[in-house]
Order: C-alpha cells, then sequence, then structure tokens
C-alpha cells in the first residue's frame, strides 16, 4: 500500500491528503482530535490501520493484545491429528485470520507481540514450549515469517474487502493462500535449509508435508473471518476502501 | 506429547529456587545464551558442542534442576531422530550426530533461562528491551500495556475455548459420523472463539479509553 496519505486520514483529508506537503500531520491532528474524551465511541471503532506512523488508540492495542493472546490460544490448543503422527495445531490459521481481520499494520503488530512472548519464554509455540531455543530449531523460518504473513494477508484481504461482498470467502481464501505460498513456506524452507541442513529438494519435500494441511487451514481462516465480519461489519469498512 | 493446555501451563516453566542461576540477573543469563547458542551453531565443531553440553548440564545440575534437563527431549525426539537419520543418510555419521545435537543444546540452554527466572522478569526484560528504541518512536509504556493485556487474554480465550469445545461435544459433534467430521468440528470451534475474542477486544478498548490508559498524552 504506497498511497499511504490518501488512507490514512478517516476524514477531512482524503483525496486532498496527497496534495499536501506533509500528510502525516492531518492525520495526526485527525487522530488527537478522534480520541478526545468527547468521543469514545469513535476511539471504540476499529479504524484500520492504513498508515504505519499513526498512533494506535486504546481500542487498537486491545485489539493487537488479544489477537496475540489468540495465536497463542490456538498454537498451544491440541490440534487435530493428521496422519504420520503430526499434530497439526490452528496456528497459521490464527496468524492469517489476524491478519484478514485487522489488516496489514495492527496484524502484523498482534503476530510479532506473540513471537516476542514465545521468543522471551512465554510457551505459546506449538510443539517446543517457547523460549530462544526455536530459535535454533528447524521450524524457526516458519515461525519468524508470520509477522510478514499476517502483514500481507491483510493488504491482500483489504483489496477483497474494497469489492463488493460477492464471493467474499472465496478471494479471501485466495489472499490467505497467496500469502502462504509467497511468504510462509518460503521462509520455512529457508529455516529448514538453516538450521535442520537439509539441502533444497530435501527442505522442499519436508515443506510440501504441511501443504495439505495449510490449504484446509486456508480455507477455515477465511470461512472464519467471513463470519466475523458478519458479526462485526465495521471490521470490514472503516479506513479500508475509504478513498 | 503436551499435557492438556491450562492456563497454569501457560505460566511457564519457571521452578523457583535459590541457586546462583536464579540469582544471576536476566540480561547476564540471556547474553550468555546467545553467546553460546551462536558459538555452538557458527563453529559446528563435534567438540565445541560436546564442551557446550557440559557446560549447560553443569549449568543444570548446579541449579538442582538436572532432572528438566532432558525434558525438551520429550516432544521432540522424534524431529530429531528423523532430522538425524536423513542427514546420516544424506552426509554421514558426523552430521547425524551434530545437526539434532545442535538444536537439542540450543533449546535446553534456552530453557534453563526460562527454568530460572521468574515470568514477570522475562516480560519486564522484553519490555526494557524497547527502551533504547525509544529514540524511533517506540513507547515502551504502551508497549508493556498491550503485552500485559496479551496475558491476561490468554486465559480468557482458552476458557471460552474450553466451553466452545464442551458444548460442542454435548451437541455431540465429536461422534458425528459424516466424512466432513473434521471440517465440520474445526468450524465449530473456531468462529465462537474468534467472534468471542473480537467482542472481548472492544469490551477491553473501551474500559481502556473510558478510564484515558493507553492513549497518546
Amino acid at each position: 500500500m504506497n498511497n499511504t496519505s490518501a488512507d490514512a486520514p478517516r476524514s477531512a483529508a482524503g483525496p486532498g491528503g496527497t496534495g499536501s506537503p506533509d500528510p502525516r500531520v492531518h492525520s495526526r491532528e485527525n487522530l488527537r482530535a478522534a480520541s478526545g474524551p468527547a468521543s469514545g465511541r469513535s476511539s471504540g471503532r476499529p479504524s484500520r490501520g492504513s498508515s504505519g506512523r499513526r498512533r494506535w488508540t486504546s481500542a487498537d492495542l486491545s485489539l493487537i493484545a488479544v489477537f496475540a493472546a489468540l495465536t497463542a490460544v490456538f498454537s498451544v490448543l491440541p490440534g487435530v491429528p493428521l496422519g504420520a503422527g503430526v499434530p497439526i495445531t490452528l496456528q497459521t490459521l490464527a496468524v492469517m485470520l489476524t491478519g484478514m481481520l485487522l489488516g496489514p499494520w495492527r496484524g502484523a503488530a498482534a503476530v510479532g507481540l506473540f513471537l516476542l512472548a514465545g521468543l522471551a519464554g512465554l510457551p505459546v509455540f506449538s510443539g517446543f514450549s517457547g523460549g530462544l531455543g526455536v530459535l535454533a530449531g528447524p521450524s524457526v523460518g516458519y515461525l519468524l515469517s508470520f509477522p510478514v504473513a499476517a502483514a500481507v494477508a491483510g493488504l491482500l484481504s483489504g483489496l477483497v474487502l474494497r469489492r463488493p461482498r460477492r464471493a467474499r470467502a472465496v478471494l479471501l481464501f485466495a489472499a490467505a493462500l497467496a500469502t502462504s505460498f509467497i511468504v510462509v513456506h518460503p521462509a520455512g524452507i529457508a529455516g529448514l535449509m538453516l538450521n535442520a541442513h537439509l539441502s533444497f529438494p530435501a527442505a522442499l519435500a519436508a515443506d510440501m508435508a504441511f501443504w495439505p494441511g495449510d490449504v484446509i487451514k486456508n480455507v477455515f481462516a477465511s470461512v472464519v473471518a467471513v463470519s466475523v465480519f458478519k458479526a462485526f461489519p465495521s471490521m470490514a469498512t472503516p479506513g479500508r476502501g475509504s478513498r | 506429547m503436551r499435557r492438556a493446555a491450562g492456563s497454569a501451563d501457560l505460566l511457564g516453566a519457571y521452578r523457583p529456587g535459590n541457586s546462583w542461576l536464579h540469582a544471576a540477573p536476566l540480561g547476564l543469563k540471556a547474553g550468555a545464551l546467545v553467546v553460546l547458542s551462536a558459538a555452538v551453531l557458527v563453529l559446528r565443531s563435534p567438540a565445541v558442542v560436546a564442551a557446550a553440553a557440559v557446560l549447560v548440564l553443569t549449568a543444570y545440575a548446579t541449579a538442582h534442576l538436572l532432572r528438566e534437563s532432558w525434558r525438551p527431549l520429550r516432544s521432540m525426539w522424534p524431529v530429531l531422530l528423523l532430522l538425524g537419520a536423513f542427514q546420516w543418510w544424506a552426509s554421514g555419521w558426523e552430521a547425524a550426530l551434530l545437526v539434532p545435537g545442535n538444536i537439542a543444546l540450543c533449546v535446553a540452554a534456552a530453557r534453563l533461562l526460562t527454568l530460572t527466572t521468574a515470568p514477570q522478569v522475562l516480560m519486564d526484560g522484553l519490555v526494557s528491551l524497547a527502551r533504547p528504541l525509544r529514540q524511533l518512536g517506540a513507547d515502551p509504556e504502551r508497549f508493556g500495556l498491550t503485552l500485559a493485556l496479551m496475558l491476561r487474554s490468554i486465559p480468557f480465550l482458552l476458557g471460552s475455548a474450553r466451553d466452545v469445545r464442551e458444548s460442542a461435544m454435548a451437541r455431540g459433534l465429536e461422534r458425528n459420523p459424516r466424512a466432513l467430521t473434521v471440517p465440520v468440528a474445526i468450524r465449530a470451534l473456531t468462529v465462537p472463539v474468534a467472534i468471542r475474542a473480537v467482542a472481548y477486544a472492544r469490551q477491553t478498548g473501551d474500559a481502556l479509553a473510558a478510564r484515558g490508559i493507553g492513549e497518546r498524552i
């Protein structure tokens, strides 16, 4: 998203933002006005972060915190047992869901917070319990790619949500699947090659074991996202597509 | 296999004690861990790994935690075994010992940090890492607030997931004979949890905003 200046402000400086010398000033002023005590409703409204520079409101922070926690919970809950004794957790489902629901910036922040808490020693990763040890483990590429994946899923789903509502679940699924194969799997393969010292074909073969589960999880990430957008329509609207 | 995840599990592996490792400052322990792991991973020689293993085991022993040292292996051994077998086939016995050994050693060393440091101290350490970034626009206070909110939300979400699972079982979902049982189950378990999570986040956000917490000053 390179047109941050046109997206950032919620009100006045919409399309005109491109003409102003420093659009960031506009958006910050708007936010200061919006987060005053008199307009509690507006700060409770999730404003889809479209500019990384914008300060987050307490509503944003709480969404980030809760979705970091949700990613942790989906990671440690006993997963769906798949063949070959590899229990598939819902971790990547939570990562994609977080990106789709919170948008690129807040989504990346939420998943990044989850990652930091896990690296600091909170046992929130699936399989291994957490701590800096995972950096030496074979799954490090997947883990480190998650914040980027949430950001990319947020960007792509932002494009989907601008369109009319038709076939939204299918398009969101396509966005999640594209994210998986652009971000998560290449990073995972790199991690396998680096830490497990596998050759590229071997790493690719190991990675392919996750493909079926991943496709299924992406289907469900989009199904869950559509349900949440139905329950909270405002999650799909403000700040996104409001050019 | 993991135990069924309860909120007690998520408090981490901390074992209270009064050894020198428990008393050592977090920064020192984390620094030593980083140096040790980097040395093992970069040098990649059996002698270094053996020396580091002796060092780590000594640290476990002097912290009176020797019984904990093999515990990560309990969940990791299938992966390590597979990896060792592949490396043996692909590049000989040295790699077959070295690659899984490195991983096990680094995980064990990192676990020692978690074992001997209270979770609160770990999280405070994480927040203090953000302090030097203040110049770049980071806000350690808001970071700490968000981290605390996350930790507080985990028990709620675990409870919510358990409730949803129990009500699904009460509806007979897990005994559903249809072929689509797994997808149906995933959906029935995830959608309510996600919706409750958003509702919870909004309540918390409203409560914070009403008290003026976390807003910029």
